[in-house]
Protein backbone atom coordinates (compact mmCIF):
# COMPACT_ATOMS: atom_id res chain seq x y z
CA UNK A 1 0.00 0.00 0.00
CA UNK A 2 0.91 3.70 -1.03
CA UNK A 3 1.98 5.69 1.95
CA UNK A 4 -0.39 8.86 2.78
CA UNK A 5 1.61 11.72 1.12
CA UNK A 6 -0.80 13.95 3.27
CA UNK A 7 0.38 12.15 6.31
CA UNK A 8 4.23 12.95 5.57
CA UNK A 9 3.67 16.52 5.72
CA UNK A 10 1.67 16.15 8.90
CA UNK A 11 4.33 14.58 10.74
CA UNK A 12 5.67 16.59 13.71
CA UNK A 13 8.79 15.72 15.98
CA UNK A 14 7.60 13.92 19.14
CA UNK A 15 7.00 16.87 21.83
CA UNK A 16 10.56 14.85 23.95
CA UNK A 17 12.88 15.22 21.07
CA UNK A 18 12.23 18.73 20.74
CA UNK A 19 13.09 19.31 24.93
CA UNK A 20 16.65 17.24 24.12
CA UNK A 21 17.76 19.34 21.59
CA UNK A 22 16.62 22.62 23.76
CA UNK A 23 18.36 21.43 26.55
CA UNK A 24 21.87 20.23 24.51
CA UNK A 25 21.55 23.90 22.95
CA UNK A 26 21.22 25.53 26.32
CA UNK A 27 23.95 23.17 27.48
CA UNK A 28 26.03 23.98 25.15
CA UNK A 29 25.55 28.01 25.27
CA UNK A 30 26.26 27.62 28.90
CA UNK A 31 29.88 25.95 28.10
CA UNK A 32 30.54 28.32 25.75
CA UNK A 33 29.70 31.03 28.08
CA UNK A 34 31.49 29.25 30.46
CA UNK A 35 35.01 28.61 28.61
CA UNK A 36 35.15 32.82 27.44
CA UNK A 37 34.64 33.36 30.93
CA UNK A 38 37.43 31.38 32.11
CA UNK A 39 39.52 32.89 29.41
CA UNK A 40 38.87 36.10 30.30
CA UNK A 41 40.87 35.85 33.45
CA UNK A 42 43.66 33.77 32.22
CA UNK A 43 46.66 35.80 30.93
CA UNK A 44 47.02 35.98 27.24
CA UNK A 45 50.29 33.76 26.43
CA UNK A 46 50.11 34.14 22.91
CA UNK A 47 50.62 37.59 22.73
CA UNK A 48 53.77 37.89 25.19
CA UNK A 49 55.62 35.43 23.34
CA UNK A 50 58.45 35.67 22.55
CA UNK A 51 59.27 36.28 25.88
CA UNK A 52 61.42 39.19 26.48
CA UNK A 53 61.12 39.43 30.19
CA UNK A 54 64.27 38.16 31.93
CA UNK A 55 62.98 36.65 35.28
CA UNK A 56 58.83 35.94 35.56
CA UNK A 57 58.75 35.45 39.54
CA UNK A 58 57.24 38.67 41.21
CA UNK A 59 59.28 39.06 44.12
CA UNK A 60 62.51 39.24 42.17
CA UNK A 61 64.86 42.50 42.14
CA UNK A 62 66.59 42.74 38.96
CA UNK A 63 69.65 44.95 39.86
CA UNK A 64 70.97 47.19 37.72
CA UNK A 65 74.31 46.68 35.88
CA UNK A 66 77.18 47.90 37.25
CA UNK A 67 78.64 51.14 35.89
CA UNK A 68 80.94 51.17 32.88
CA UNK A 69 84.42 50.94 34.03
CA UNK A 70 86.97 53.43 33.64
CA UNK A 71 88.48 52.03 30.46
CA UNK A 72 85.31 52.52 28.94
CA UNK A 73 84.85 55.84 26.44
CA UNK A 74 82.04 55.83 24.99
CA UNK A 75 82.24 56.00 21.19
CA UNK A 76 80.05 59.04 20.12
CA UNK A 77 82.68 60.91 22.14
CA UNK A 78 85.18 60.55 18.90
CA UNK A 79 83.15 59.66 16.29
CA UNK A 80 80.24 62.00 14.85
CA UNK A 81 77.28 60.66 13.56
CA UNK A 82 77.85 62.28 9.95
CA UNK A 83 81.14 59.84 9.95
CA UNK A 84 80.77 57.15 7.23
CA UNK A 85 81.71 53.88 9.57
CA UNK A 86 84.01 50.73 8.23
CA UNK A 87 82.38 47.97 8.29
CA UNK A 88 85.67 45.57 7.33
CA UNK A 89 86.26 43.38 9.57
CA UNK A 90 89.97 44.56 11.01
CA UNK A 91 92.32 44.77 13.56
CA UNK A 92 91.49 48.57 15.28
CA UNK A 93 94.35 50.27 16.02
CA UNK A 94 95.34 53.62 17.76
CA UNK A 95 93.19 54.79 20.43
CA UNK A 96 91.46 51.55 20.59
CA UNK A 97 94.83 49.23 21.71
CA UNK A 98 93.29 49.48 25.66
CA UNK A 99 90.11 47.59 24.20
CA UNK A 100 91.25 43.73 24.86
CA UNK A 101 88.24 41.60 23.55
CA UNK A 102 88.98 38.38 24.12
CA UNK A 103 85.75 36.26 23.53
CA UNK A 104 85.47 33.72 21.17
CA UNK A 105 85.95 35.09 17.28
CA UNK A 106 83.88 37.74 17.93
CA UNK A 107 84.54 41.21 16.76
CA UNK A 108 82.72 44.48 17.53
CA UNK A 109 80.09 44.38 15.07
CA UNK A 110 78.60 40.81 16.55
CA UNK A 111 77.31 43.04 19.09
CA UNK A 112 77.86 46.97 18.71
CA UNK A 113 75.45 48.07 15.89
CA UNK A 114 77.57 49.54 12.89
CA UNK A 115 75.16 53.16 12.73
CA UNK A 116 74.14 53.27 15.95
CA UNK A 117 76.62 53.14 18.98
CA UNK A 118 74.93 53.52 21.39
CA UNK A 119 72.96 50.55 20.85
CA UNK A 120 73.38 47.11 20.54
CA UNK A 121 72.36 44.61 18.17
CA UNK A 122 70.52 41.62 18.06
CA UNK A 123 71.24 38.77 15.87
CA UNK A 124 67.61 39.72 14.21
CA UNK A 125 68.50 43.03 13.70
CA UNK A 126 66.82 44.79 16.08
CA UNK A 127 68.60 47.52 18.25
CA UNK A 128 68.63 46.74 22.21
CA UNK A 129 69.81 49.36 25.20
CA UNK A 130 72.77 48.24 26.92
CA UNK A 131 71.38 48.19 29.90
CA UNK A 132 69.24 44.96 27.79
CA UNK A 133 73.02 43.15 27.25
CA UNK A 134 71.68 39.96 28.59
CA UNK A 135 69.54 39.23 25.77
CA UNK A 136 72.56 39.84 23.21
CA UNK A 137 74.70 37.38 25.09
CA UNK A 138 71.69 34.52 25.32
CA UNK A 139 71.79 34.74 22.23
CA UNK A 140 74.26 32.27 22.46
CA UNK A 141 74.19 30.91 25.65
CA UNK A 142 71.03 29.65 26.10
CA UNK A 143 71.91 26.91 28.63
CA UNK A 144 73.70 29.62 30.87
CA UNK A 145 70.19 31.63 30.72
CA UNK A 146 68.20 28.18 31.41
CA UNK A 147 70.68 27.43 34.54
CA UNK A 148 70.58 31.28 35.45
CA UNK A 149 66.54 31.67 35.70
CA UNK A 150 66.81 28.44 38.36
CA UNK A 151 69.42 30.06 40.17
CA UNK A 152 71.93 27.57 39.55
CA UNK A 153 74.34 29.88 37.30
CA UNK A 154 75.31 33.44 38.88
CA UNK A 155 74.57 34.91 41.82
CA UNK A 156 71.49 35.41 44.06
CA UNK A 157 71.60 37.72 47.52
CA UNK A 158 68.60 38.71 49.63
CA UNK A 159 66.40 35.50 50.90
CA UNK A 160 66.55 32.00 49.44
CA UNK A 161 62.84 32.26 50.39
CA UNK A 162 61.37 35.74 49.71
CA UNK A 163 62.84 38.67 47.44
CA UNK A 164 65.92 38.10 45.64
CA UNK A 165 67.89 40.07 44.33
CA UNK A 166 69.48 38.76 40.47
CA UNK A 167 72.22 39.99 38.90
CA UNK A 168 72.68 39.78 35.24
CA UNK A 169 75.50 38.39 33.05
CA UNK A 170 77.87 41.72 32.85
CA UNK A 171 77.01 42.07 36.56
CA UNK A 172 79.70 39.60 36.75
CA UNK A 173 81.41 39.27 33.49
CA UNK A 174 83.22 41.98 31.51
CA UNK A 175 81.70 41.22 27.76
CA UNK A 176 84.98 42.05 26.53
CA UNK A 177 86.56 39.21 28.34
CA UNK A 178 84.16 37.51 30.00
CA UNK A 179 86.53 35.07 31.62
CA UNK A 180 86.88 36.25 35.37
CA UNK A 181 90.05 37.91 35.73
CA UNK A 182 92.50 36.03 38.85
CA UNK A 183 92.24 37.85 41.86
CA UNK A 184 94.15 38.24 45.35
CA UNK A 185 93.62 35.73 48.09
CA UNK A 186 92.41 36.73 51.13
CA UNK A 187 95.07 35.60 53.65
CA UNK A 188 95.87 32.06 54.69
CA UNK A 189 94.79 30.60 57.76
CA UNK A 190 97.11 30.30 60.50
CA UNK A 191 99.20 27.09 60.84
CA UNK A 192 98.14 25.48 64.47
CA UNK A 193 101.97 25.56 65.56
CA UNK A 194 101.88 29.12 64.94
CA UNK A 195 99.07 29.90 66.93
CA UNK A 196 100.01 31.78 70.17
CA UNK A 197 97.52 31.15 73.05
CA UNK A 198 97.12 33.57 75.10
CA UNK A 199 96.51 33.47 79.41
CA UNK A 200 96.07 30.58 80.96
CA UNK A 201 95.80 28.00 78.36
CA UNK A 202 99.70 28.57 77.13
CA UNK A 203 100.83 28.78 80.85
CA UNK A 204 99.12 25.45 81.15
CA UNK A 205 100.66 24.03 78.09
CA UNK A 206 103.74 25.41 79.25
CA UNK A 207 103.72 23.50 82.55
CA UNK A 208 102.76 20.39 80.86
CA UNK A 209 105.66 20.77 78.41
CA UNK A 210 108.02 21.49 81.73
CA UNK A 211 107.35 18.30 83.73
CA UNK B 1 57.08 8.08 97.02
CA UNK B 2 57.37 11.21 94.70
CA UNK B 3 54.88 14.12 94.60
CA UNK B 4 52.34 13.38 91.93
CA UNK B 5 52.12 17.15 91.59
CA UNK B 6 55.67 17.41 90.97
CA UNK B 7 55.45 17.39 87.15
CA UNK B 8 52.77 20.30 86.47
CA UNK B 9 54.97 22.40 89.24
CA UNK B 10 57.95 22.70 87.04
CA UNK B 11 57.67 26.40 85.42
CA UNK B 12 57.06 27.43 89.29
CA UNK B 13 60.07 25.53 90.23
CA UNK B 14 62.06 26.76 87.81
CA UNK B 15 61.37 30.39 88.78
CA UNK B 16 61.97 30.06 92.04
CA UNK B 17 65.29 28.06 91.57
CA UNK B 18 65.96 30.95 89.33
CA UNK B 19 65.09 33.45 92.04
CA UNK B 20 67.34 31.25 94.73
CA UNK B 21 69.99 31.27 92.74
CA UNK B 22 69.88 35.60 92.29
CA UNK B 23 69.60 36.16 95.78
CA UNK B 24 72.54 33.18 96.63
CA UNK B 25 75.02 35.10 94.03
CA UNK B 26 74.10 38.57 95.37
CA UNK B 27 74.77 36.98 99.10
CA UNK B 28 77.98 35.74 97.81
CA UNK B 29 78.82 38.87 96.20
CA UNK B 30 78.23 40.90 99.26
CA UNK B 31 80.58 38.80 101.17
CA UNK B 32 83.54 38.70 98.70
CA UNK B 33 82.34 42.99 98.49
CA UNK B 34 82.32 43.67 95.38
CA UNK B 35 78.95 44.58 93.93
CA UNK B 36 80.06 44.48 90.44
CA UNK B 37 80.47 40.54 91.11
CA UNK B 38 77.25 40.04 92.11
CA UNK B 39 76.11 40.96 88.73
CA UNK B 40 78.87 38.42 87.22
CA UNK B 41 77.90 35.64 89.13
CA UNK B 42 74.78 35.74 88.85
CA UNK B 43 74.92 35.44 85.28
CA UNK B 44 77.78 32.64 85.39
CA UNK B 45 75.23 30.88 87.82
CA UNK B 46 72.77 31.01 85.46
CA UNK B 47 74.51 29.67 82.86
CA UNK B 48 75.78 26.64 85.25
CA UNK B 49 72.34 24.98 85.77
CA UNK B 50 71.07 26.30 82.71
CA UNK B 51 69.18 23.14 81.55
CA UNK B 52 70.25 21.57 77.57
CA UNK B 53 68.41 23.54 74.92
CA UNK B 54 66.25 21.03 74.45
CA UNK B 55 64.70 20.27 77.57
CA UNK B 56 63.81 23.98 77.84
CA UNK B 57 60.35 25.23 77.93
CA UNK B 58 59.84 28.40 75.70
CA UNK B 59 59.54 30.83 79.17
CA UNK B 60 63.20 29.58 79.96
CA UNK B 61 64.42 29.59 76.50
CA UNK B 62 62.86 33.42 76.33
CA UNK B 63 65.09 33.64 79.90
CA UNK B 64 68.45 32.36 78.42
CA UNK B 65 67.82 34.71 75.28
CA UNK B 66 67.35 37.88 77.12
CA UNK B 67 70.02 37.23 79.82
CA UNK B 68 72.20 36.55 76.68
CA UNK B 69 71.43 39.80 74.56
CA UNK B 70 71.65 41.68 78.04
CA UNK B 71 75.24 40.02 78.94
CA UNK B 72 76.62 40.67 75.22
CA UNK B 73 75.35 43.92 74.63
CA UNK B 74 77.06 45.07 77.76
CA UNK B 75 80.32 43.13 76.83
CA UNK B 76 80.42 44.34 73.54
CA UNK B 77 78.71 47.94 73.67
CA UNK B 78 76.55 46.97 71.11
CA UNK B 79 73.02 46.70 70.71
CA UNK B 80 73.10 42.54 70.47
CA UNK B 81 70.25 40.68 70.28
CA UNK B 82 70.30 36.85 70.67
CA UNK B 83 67.33 34.67 69.40
CA UNK B 84 66.40 31.36 69.58
CA UNK B 85 64.07 30.84 66.24
CA UNK B 86 62.91 27.47 65.20
CA UNK B 87 62.85 25.22 62.22
CA UNK B 88 60.48 25.95 59.79
CA UNK B 89 58.00 22.84 58.47
CA UNK B 90 58.68 21.39 55.34
CA UNK B 91 62.40 22.89 55.25
CA UNK B 92 65.60 20.23 54.91
CA UNK B 93 68.58 22.38 53.95
CA UNK B 94 71.01 21.82 51.94
CA UNK B 95 74.21 23.03 50.61
CA UNK B 96 75.31 23.02 46.75
CA UNK B 97 79.12 24.33 45.57
CA UNK B 98 80.23 24.43 42.47
CA UNK B 99 84.02 23.79 42.19
CA UNK B 100 83.86 23.90 38.34
CA UNK B 101 83.74 27.75 39.37
CA UNK B 102 85.53 28.21 42.54
CA UNK B 103 88.64 29.98 42.42
CA UNK B 104 90.18 29.83 45.95
CA UNK B 105 89.67 33.03 46.69
CA UNK B 106 88.97 32.86 50.76
CA UNK B 107 86.31 35.36 50.41
CA UNK B 108 83.92 33.07 52.16
CA UNK B 109 86.31 31.99 55.01
CA UNK B 110 86.49 35.39 55.80
CA UNK B 111 82.59 36.54 55.60
CA UNK B 112 81.78 33.48 57.81
CA UNK B 113 84.70 34.89 60.87
CA UNK B 114 82.86 38.01 60.14
CA UNK B 115 79.47 36.94 60.49
CA UNK B 116 80.07 34.58 62.73
CA UNK B 117 81.54 35.78 65.11
CA UNK B 118 84.49 33.56 65.15
CA UNK B 119 87.76 33.89 67.47
CA UNK B 120 90.19 36.84 65.61
CA UNK B 121 93.58 35.86 68.10
CA UNK B 122 93.87 33.21 68.18
CA UNK B 123 92.44 32.46 64.88
CA UNK B 124 89.51 29.89 64.08
CA UNK B 125 88.11 29.93 60.12
CA UNK B 126 84.82 27.30 60.34
CA UNK B 127 85.79 27.16 56.27
CA UNK B 128 88.90 25.75 54.94
CA UNK B 129 89.72 26.63 51.68
CA UNK B 130 91.61 23.29 50.17
CA UNK B 131 94.03 23.41 47.04
CA UNK B 132 94.54 19.93 44.57
CA UNK B 133 96.41 19.60 41.60
CA UNK B 134 93.21 20.12 38.95
CA UNK B 135 93.80 16.24 38.17
CA UNK B 136 91.83 15.63 41.82
CA UNK B 137 88.77 16.03 39.60
CA UNK B 138 89.23 12.70 37.99
CA UNK B 139 91.00 10.78 41.08
CA UNK B 140 88.68 11.95 43.50
CA UNK B 141 89.34 14.31 45.69
CA UNK B 142 91.33 12.70 48.94
CA UNK B 143 91.14 15.51 51.85
CA UNK B 144 94.47 14.84 53.40
CA UNK B 145 95.92 16.40 49.67
CA UNK B 146 93.89 19.60 50.14
CA UNK B 147 96.62 22.40 51.03
CA UNK B 148 94.26 25.10 52.93
CA UNK B 149 97.62 27.16 53.22
CA UNK B 150 98.28 28.32 49.45
CA UNK B 151 99.50 31.66 49.34
CA UNK B 152 99.59 32.36 45.95
CA UNK B 153 99.59 36.26 43.88
CA UNK B 154 96.91 36.01 42.56
CA UNK B 155 94.17 32.71 42.25
CA UNK B 156 93.15 30.19 40.71
CA UNK B 157 97.09 29.14 40.43
CA UNK B 158 97.45 27.10 37.31
CA UNK B 159 96.44 23.90 37.48
CA UNK B 160 94.99 24.16 40.25
CA UNK B 161 91.58 23.14 41.77
CA UNK B 162 90.03 24.70 45.17
CA UNK B 163 87.43 22.69 47.53
CA UNK B 164 85.85 24.93 50.29
CA UNK B 165 85.25 22.41 53.20
CA UNK B 166 83.33 23.27 56.67
CA UNK B 167 80.71 21.57 58.79
CA UNK B 168 78.34 19.01 55.89
CA UNK B 169 75.09 18.93 57.83
CA UNK B 170 75.21 15.31 57.94
CA UNK B 171 71.91 12.91 58.09
CA UNK B 172 73.67 10.12 59.88
CA UNK B 173 76.29 12.66 61.93
CA UNK B 174 79.28 11.18 63.96
CA UNK B 175 79.89 14.21 65.69
CA UNK B 176 76.01 14.19 67.41
CA UNK B 177 76.60 9.91 68.10
CA UNK B 178 79.63 10.76 69.89
CA UNK B 179 78.84 13.52 72.66
CA UNK B 180 78.58 11.92 75.78
CA UNK B 181 76.78 14.99 77.44
CA UNK B 182 74.21 16.06 74.38
CA UNK B 183 75.19 19.22 73.50
CA UNK B 184 75.09 18.91 70.04
CA UNK B 185 72.54 17.17 67.51
CA UNK B 186 70.54 17.47 64.04
CA UNK B 187 67.75 19.56 64.34
CA UNK B 188 64.61 19.03 62.12
CA UNK B 189 65.93 21.38 59.20
CA UNK B 190 68.64 19.03 58.72
CA UNK B 191 71.48 21.86 60.88
CA UNK B 192 73.15 20.32 63.20
CA UNK B 193 74.07 22.57 66.37
CA UNK B 194 75.85 23.06 69.39
CA UNK B 195 74.28 24.09 72.70
CA UNK B 196 77.86 25.79 74.00
CA UNK B 197 76.25 25.75 77.49
CA UNK B 198 76.49 21.79 77.61
CA UNK B 199 79.80 21.55 75.40
CA UNK B 200 82.28 19.93 77.70
CA UNK B 201 85.03 20.62 75.25
CA UNK B 202 86.12 16.71 75.79
CA UNK B 203 86.51 17.18 71.82
CA UNK B 204 85.07 13.61 70.78
CA UNK B 205 83.04 15.31 67.92
CA UNK B 206 86.40 16.60 66.72
CA UNK B 207 87.77 13.02 66.32
CA UNK B 208 84.41 11.56 64.72
CA UNK B 209 84.58 14.02 62.22
CA UNK B 210 85.48 12.95 58.99
CA UNK B 211 85.75 16.46 57.32
CA UNK B 212 87.82 18.15 60.15
CA UNK B 213 85.05 20.56 60.41
CA UNK B 214 84.90 21.17 63.89
CA UNK B 215 87.25 23.47 65.94
CA UNK B 216 88.25 24.17 69.59
CA UNK B 217 88.31 27.25 70.91
CA UNK B 218 91.88 26.65 73.13
CA UNK B 219 91.11 29.65 74.41
CA UNK B 220 89.02 32.76 75.28
CA UNK B 221 88.23 33.81 71.97
CA UNK B 222 88.85 37.76 71.14
CA UNK B 223 86.61 39.33 68.98
CA UNK B 224 86.91 43.53 68.44
CA UNK B 225 83.48 45.23 69.78
CA UNK B 226 83.52 47.23 66.70
CA UNK B 227 83.27 43.96 64.79
CA UNK B 228 80.67 42.36 66.35
CA UNK B 229 77.75 40.88 64.96
CA UNK B 230 74.32 41.98 66.72
CA UNK B 231 72.59 39.34 65.07
CA UNK B 232 72.98 36.32 67.03
CA UNK B 233 71.69 32.91 67.67
CA UNK B 234 71.28 31.36 70.51
CA UNK B 235 72.80 28.03 68.41
CA UNK B 236 75.02 29.60 66.30
CA UNK B 237 76.96 32.67 66.36
CA UNK B 238 76.46 33.98 69.71
CA UNK B 239 80.40 34.59 70.84
CA UNK B 240 82.17 30.69 72.54
CA UNK B 241 84.08 30.74 75.69
CA UNK B 242 87.29 28.84 76.33
CA UNK B 243 86.78 25.44 76.34
CA UNK B 244 84.00 24.93 73.55
CA UNK B 245 83.59 23.43 69.88
CA UNK B 246 82.27 25.41 67.58
CA UNK B 247 81.74 25.15 63.53
CA UNK B 248 79.01 25.91 60.54
CA UNK B 249 75.75 26.25 61.45
CA UNK B 250 74.85 27.05 58.04
CA UNK B 251 74.19 31.01 59.27
CA UNK B 252 71.22 29.60 61.68
CA UNK B 253 70.44 32.93 62.32
CA UNK B 254 70.24 33.96 58.75
CA UNK B 255 68.73 31.30 56.98
CA UNK B 256 65.88 30.61 59.97
CA UNK B 257 64.66 34.39 58.57
CA UNK B 258 64.69 33.09 55.04
CA UNK B 259 68.11 34.88 53.97
CA UNK B 260 71.20 32.98 52.41
CA UNK B 261 74.02 32.24 54.06
CA UNK B 262 77.17 35.00 54.22
CA UNK B 263 79.31 32.69 52.52
CA UNK B 264 77.29 32.31 49.69
CA UNK B 265 76.58 36.20 49.64
CA UNK B 266 80.86 36.98 49.94
CA UNK B 267 81.64 34.28 46.77
CA UNK B 268 82.83 36.47 43.71
CA UNK B 269 81.76 34.14 41.37
CA UNK B 270 78.60 32.99 42.34
CA UNK B 271 79.88 29.17 43.61
CA UNK B 272 77.90 28.26 46.25
CA UNK B 273 74.08 27.26 46.21
CA UNK B 274 71.58 26.78 49.09
CA UNK B 275 68.14 26.11 49.35
CA UNK B 276 65.06 23.76 50.75
CA UNK B 277 65.61 20.25 49.66
CA UNK B 278 62.21 19.30 50.02
CA UNK B 279 61.53 22.20 47.71
CA UNK B 280 61.33 20.42 44.26
CA UNK B 281 61.74 23.56 42.56
CA UNK B 282 64.62 24.83 44.79
CA UNK B 283 67.71 26.04 43.30
CA UNK B 284 69.88 22.72 45.60
CA UNK B 285 67.47 20.30 44.35
CA UNK B 286 67.41 21.69 40.47
CA UNK B 287 71.43 21.64 40.66
CA UNK B 288 71.22 18.36 42.06
CA UNK B 289 69.09 16.99 39.07
CA UNK B 290 70.92 18.84 35.99
CA UNK B 291 74.85 18.78 36.94
CA UNK B 292 76.97 16.06 38.29
CA UNK B 293 76.45 16.00 41.72
CA UNK B 294 79.01 14.40 45.03
CA UNK B 295 79.14 14.81 48.32
CA UNK B 296 82.51 13.96 50.34
CA UNK B 297 83.43 10.65 51.71
CA UNK B 298 80.27 9.45 50.53
CA UNK B 299 82.25 5.55 51.34
CA UNK B 300 81.47 6.76 54.83
CA UNK B 301 77.70 6.82 54.54
CA UNK B 302 77.28 10.04 56.83
CA UNK B 303 75.03 11.65 54.29
CA UNK B 304 75.97 15.22 53.72
CA UNK B 305 73.58 17.73 53.09
CA UNK B 306 76.57 19.57 51.19
CA UNK B 307 76.72 18.60 47.79
CA UNK B 308 79.66 19.84 45.44
CA UNK B 309 78.71 19.83 41.91
CA UNK B 310 80.26 21.04 38.39
CA UNK B 311 79.11 21.61 35.16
Amino acid sequence: MEPDPSKQHDYRPPPYQLTTWLLLGAALLLIVFLISLRTKHQPDTSRSYPSRALIADGEAVLLPPPPMNDEFVPCGDCHGAEEVPNPERRKLEEEHDAMKVAHGELWCLQCHDLHNREKLRLADGSLIAFEDSWQLCTQCHGKKLADWRAGVHGKRTGHWRGPKEYQPCVFCHNPHAPRFAPIAPKPPPVRPEQIVLNGSASEARAHDEAE
Amino acid sequence: MTKPSEKSEGPVRGASRREFLRTGAVAVGALAGAPGAAQALEFDLESFFQKNFRELSDEEIDDVVKRLSRRYSKQYGAEVSVHATGPMDGVLYGYGLDISRCIGCRRCVYACVDENNQSRDPQIHWIRVLEFEREAIVRGFDLEDGNPYYDHEQVPAADKIYLPVACQHCEESPCTNVCPTGATWREPDGIVVIDYDWCIGCRYCMASCPYGARHFNWTEPSIPAEEINPNMHLLGNRPRTAGVVEKCSFCIQRVRDGRYPACLEACPVGARKFGNLLDSDSEIRTLMRTKRTFVLKAELKTQPKFFYFYG
